[in-house]
């Protein structure tokens, strides 16, 4: 069975999305988990970016990663809180 | 504890639904039905090199004015929430690194979404990410100052203009082909021009121009609600 080097990249930015997404709900710091939401989005466009899917990738980079993270962090700058 | 538990359960035995419905699949090894459909004819019939924006806009175009409906009636319904909520104070000024940034960057961030909104015939792209990423030069401009913004009226005769423009192709293509939102009311052009594709790059513009205008006016709204900061 050999894997190509698209599908070892592909299972390994899934594999470190997965990990970010328990560690969001995990951490006890409200920032620390709207940041690594950002993270988890950035991976999934680079994995529709490896799974030649670009025009994806390029909504999921800018509404996922940039805009929805600074939604959120409006959002807790609202409530002013942390945890 | 408990809660905790039956969660676990539920999240497997989702799981084990969706990996015993999906273990039988395998890629088919040529295209079938709708798909090679599109990859056969797509050229010829929108003149669109891309083409998933030949199938967004061309081919399920009323799909796609469904989708501006639905962005438009959820930025109306953020909008009409949060000014029920009194406009709160300044928000505390940026850290310089943030203010230089969001005093250069969002140029740059414009033009390249407008380059993604023109080319969506011709490369990855379109309306609705172009649009995004022209928002988020906005969004990055208003991280960068310490006040809120102010009311905009270009901001909302923009989205109505865009909107209109769509329902009026559509309508177009209705009066003279005999078919709501026909791409070939205007020539198919020679395929990789950025003048060519029929009405694509025009519909292409006027989403860009729709979803930039809306998320811009989401964001404002959250910035004047009020609230600490």
């Amino acid at each position: 069975m050999n894997i190509s080097l698209l599908a070892a990249a592909s299972i390994g930015t899934g594999v470190m999305m997965l990990v970010a997404a328990v560690a969001a709900l995990v951490v006890k710091k409200l920032i620390s988990a709207i940041i690594i939401v950002g993270f988890v989005s950035l991976s999934a466009s680079v994995l529709f970016l490896l799974m030649d899917a670009p025009d994806v990738a390029i909504t999921e980079a800018s509404i996922g990663a940039a805009i929805s993270t600074v939604i959120f962090l409006w959002g807790r700058g609202k409530i002013g809180g942390e945890e | 504890m408990i809660r905790t538990i039956v969660g676990l359960i539920i999240v497997l035995a989702l799981s084990a639904i969706v990996i015993s419905s999906i273990s039988d699949y395998s890629v088919p090894s040529q295209l079938l039905g709708a798909g090679r459909f599109y990859t056969e004819r797509g050229v010829d019939d929108t003149g669109s090199v891309n083409l998933v924006t030949a199938v967004v806009v061309a081919y399920r175009g009323l799909d796609t004015l469904g989708e501006v409906v639905v962005l438009f009636c959820a930025s109306t319904a953020v909008v009409l929430i949060l000014t029920l909520i009194p406009i709160g104070a300044n928000p505390t000024p940026p850290s310089s690194i943030v203010a230089f940034t969001a005093g250069v960057l969002p140029g740059a961030i414009v033009l390249f979404g407008i380059y993604i909104i023109t080319h969506g015939h011709l490369s990855p792209g379109g309306g609705f990410p172009g649009g995004a990423v022209v928002a988020s030069a906005f969004l990055l401009v208003m991280l960068g100052s310490n006040t809120i913004p102010g009311k905009s009226k270009f901001l909302a005769s923009i989205e109505s203009l865009a909107g209109l423009t769509f329902g009026l192709l559509g309508f177009w293509g209705m009066l003279t082909l005999g078919q709501f939102l026909n791409n070939l009311v205007l020539p198919a052009g020679s395929p990789g021009r950025i003048l060519s594709a029929g009405i694509i790059p025009i519909i292409s513009l006027a989403i860009g121009a729709k979803v930039a205008s809306e998320l811009s006016g989401i964001f404002a709204s959250y910035r004047k609600a009020g609230g600490e900061e």
